[in-house]
């Protein structure tokens, strides 16, 4: 708490530091070109020289804090009276923690009682020790920014100096994430695979995580089915739905229509695009599943359930038809317009010019586009959470329930179970599958548009 | 083909046959525009006929329930406020940074290109994949408190960060070399011209992609899954650290309820949350007609 409260008390010091630099600075105006940089970079550098330390000290001490305590509380007399094993003494600890914070929290074991109060003392003595040399570490910056301030002094130079610091270290960001991802999927699904032999895994055709308790623990989690499951409806389903759709959409608003009718439709088209995917899998449980059922029963088929591929995939489509449409859009607009002039100049009617001179030109970036949009079929979660079903099969029938890797990932990580169970971490392994196919197709989609656009230019 | 009869009945025919296919060709396209509408036009009608009528006051200003006619949003909508907000101060001031770093200052290195790659790959990854990394780094390894505003925020604000800077990117590349040139003429350095000229001119355009962005924060679950925030919540947060529901969240545990009166509840929640996310794109649309400037 008096961190949070320390951290503000440093953004206060830092507005004061530059209303003061600047103050002094401007004391140093003796008329034109008397002074290298304006008052205002004066503020701007002490107002650094007071944040930056003070941060730097703020994110360190965060990071030790935790332990310093914990040292703190063992060393206490009370803790001496803590199970040996490591397991319960960090549950104990864990729960004396919650009362320590929250005077009403629950606890199950009596010692948590005892220790909420060294637990506080100990906080409330750190925290103290940690707002003090955050403090200092601003007063001192604060200090040095201050005896810098001459008129000769480059503050500009190092403001943007600073500057161009803050601008890198955003943009390291991307490769931080991309890094995060990769290392986080790698190393949970490593540890999975210490169990589960990574052959056993993408070549097994049997999908039970649930009964982990049989003979072979390699029998249980074969994820041929869901792979199927995952292709059936996001890369066949959704796209015999999403193609033709979203194809026919871009030819008509692109060939055909005039503006203003472009305008309009254009907007309302990418509403499907933006209606949340919660929303896509209601009205699929809701209304498209048991319509589907109520065909499926219709044609005699013996005992339809609720939950089909057919649903899901099909909600899927619609809603990729804008990404297929403005990616087809885009790979229409590419191809130059002397190519489709000359075809119409030769006598020939607009769809024949569209069926083949401008589509065989764009193919290469609509053929990209559906891959990006495959890409994004096959990691749509919601859809298939609430619509497709549980249940890991083989087959091409799609009135039938099917699973996938995004349902399963779900399914394994939002039950009670502890973490470190070859079942959850199967969620990791498939979302390392996820991820690497989804990157393949990317990076080839995406070498495909650029090349493809290259060509035209 | 020189003895070719334009004027016989087999030419006029033709002629009357490729008419009627271009006819056909164009009633396709149009079909299909109309068949993706209707679809939403179904889906709009099929909430707003199950939705509307549980739309009042108690049901906006109530918390969630096991009992569906007391049942309401406020709970999950300041969660969303709170997960957004933690979103938005993350991931608009990184997102401008990181766009003016990449298309202003950056060599040309092989760093660079890492960024690059990472940036147009990190927008196209599947938002479970974020909610993969949230729930391993934040909760398994930094122990931030499961299903509270601040590690959902924290992990859409990772979702959101290259859309904008792909958006900034883009507004900041529409701004005519013209402008920078006549700055760093009187005077200015290159910082001041991209800080004073260049951002204030690509601002509408960096903001209709954030908002653009936000709005698709908003309407997310499934990473937001992955991080436990699926709790039944029955007091809303009170602040970012406490455990707490989001708007799409609550509509998915709405839908799993197998009590017939919650099919209201989740459709009127629905409405809601549509009605946000078209304000929020209304402003976008409006920001980019108003301020766009066509160079």
């Amino acid at each position: 708490m008096i961190l949070t409260a320390v951290l503000l008390a440093v953004l206060g010091l830092s507005l004061v530091g530059w209303f003061a630099a600047r103050g002094r600075a401007r004391l140093l105006y003796k008329g034109r070109a008397s002074m290298h940089s304006m008052p205002a970079y004066h503020g701007w550098h002490m107002a650094l020289w007071i944040f930056v330390p003070a941060l730097l000290c703020w994110v360190v001490w965060s990071a030790i804090m935790p332990g310093l305590v914990d040292g703190a509380v063992m060393a206490d007399p009370v803790a001496a009276s803590l199970p040996a094993d490591e397991m319960q003494r960090s549950a104990i600890l864990a729960e004396a923690k919650a009362i320590a914070h929250d005077p009403f929290a629950v606890a199950f074991n009596p010692q948590a009682r005892n220790l909420a109060e060294p637990i506080k003392a100990a906080e409330t003595r750190f925290g103290f020790i940690g707002a003090l040399l955050v403090l200092i570490a601003a007063l001192a910056g604060g200090g040095y920014g201050f005896t810098r301030i001459r008129a000769g002094f480059p503050a500009r130079n190092r403001v943007e100096q600073g500057v161009m610091a803050l601008l890198l270290a955003a943009s390291l960001m991307a490769i931080l994430t991309t890094f995060g991802i990769v290392a986080s999927l790698v190393f949970e699904a490593g540890l999975f695979f210490k169990d589960v032999s990574p052959i056993a895994f993408l070549t097994g055709t049997h999908w039970s995580p649930a009964s982990t308790m049989g003979d072979n623990i390699n029998d249980n989690f074969g994820a041929v089915p869901l792979f199927w499951g995952t292709i059936y409806i996001g890369a066949i389903i959704a796209m015999v739905v999403a193609i033709p759709l979203g194809l026919m959409s871009a030819i008509y608003l692109t060939q055909y229509a005039s503006s203003t009718v472009r305008k309009w439709l254009k907007p309302m088209l990418e509403i499907l695009a933006g209606v949340p995917t919660v929303v896509y899998g209601y009205f699929a449980a809701l209304t498209v599943a048991p319509m589907i059922r109520d065909f499926a029963a219709s044609l005699g088929v013996p005992n339809p359930s609720t939950e089909s591929a057919l649903a899901a995939g099909l909600v899927m489509g619609v809603m990729i038809i804008p990404f297929v449409s403005s990616m087809a859009d885009d790979a229409l607009a590419a191809v130059p317009r002397a190519m489709s002039d000359g075809s119409l100049a030769l006598g020939a009617t607009r769809s024949e010019t569209i069926k083949k001179v401008l589509l065989p030109a764009a193919l290469p970036g609509i053929v990209a586009g559906i891959m990006l949009a495959v890409s994004r079929a096959i990691g749509e979660t919601m859809i298939v959470v609430m619509a497709a079903g549980a249940a890991a099969r083989l087959s091409a029938n799609p009135l039938s329930s099917m699973t996938t890797v995004t349902y399963q990932i779900v399914q394994m990580l939002t039950g009670d179970q502890e973490f470190n169970s070859p079942k959850t971490l199967s969620a990791f392994a498939l979302g390392l599958v996820l991820f690497i196919v989804t990157l393949i197709l990317n990076i080839i989609a995406l070498r495909v548009v650029k090349r493809f656009r290259e060509a035209y230019e | 083909m020189s003895n070719h009869n334009w004027n016989s009945p087999e030419a006029a025919k033709r002629i009357a046959q490729r008419h009627a296919s271009e006819r056909r060709f164009k009633l396709l396209g149009l079909g299909a525009i109309a068949l993706s509408l209707s679809f939403l036009a179904l889906l709009l009608f099929i909430m707003l006929r199950n939705g509307l009528g549980g739309l009042d006051w108690a049901f906006l200003s109530g918390s969630d329930s096991t009992n569906a006619s007391v049942a309401g949003i406020w709970g999950a909508a300041k969660g969303s406020l709170l997960t957004m907000l933690v979103t938005l101060l993350l991931s608009f001031p990184m997102g401008v940074l990181s766009a003016i770093y990449l298309e202003e200052f950056a060599p040309r290195s092989r760093w660079i290109e890492w960024v690059e790659v990472s940036i147009n790959n990190l927008a196209a990854v599947p938002s479970i994949i974020f909610g993969l990394l949230g729930l391993a780094v934040f909760i398994n390894t930094l122990h931030l408190p499961r299903s509270s505003p601040l590690v959902g925020g924290l992990t859409l604000a990772l979702m959101t960060f290259p859309v904008i800077v792909i958006s900034g990117r883009n507004a900041i590349k529409a701004v005519p070399p013209s402008i920078r040139d006549a700055a760093l003429a009187v005077g200015a350095s290159k910082v001041q011209a991209v800080f004073h000229h260049v951002l204030p001119l690509a601002l509408p355009g960096i903001l209709t992609g954030t908002i653009i962005g936000m709005a698709r924060a908003l309407g997310e679950t499934a990473p937001l899954l992955m991080i436990g925030m699926r709790a039944f919540i029955v007091t809303p947060p009170g602040g970012i650290t406490d455990p707490s529901s989001v708007l799409p969240m609550q509509i998915f545990l709405w839908s799993d309820e197998i009590d017939k009166a919650f099919v209201q509840n989740t459709s009127a929640a629905i409405i809601v949350l549509l009605v946000f996310l078209l304000l929020m794109n209304g402003i976008a649309i409006y920001l980019r007609n108003k301020f766009e400037v066509r160079w």
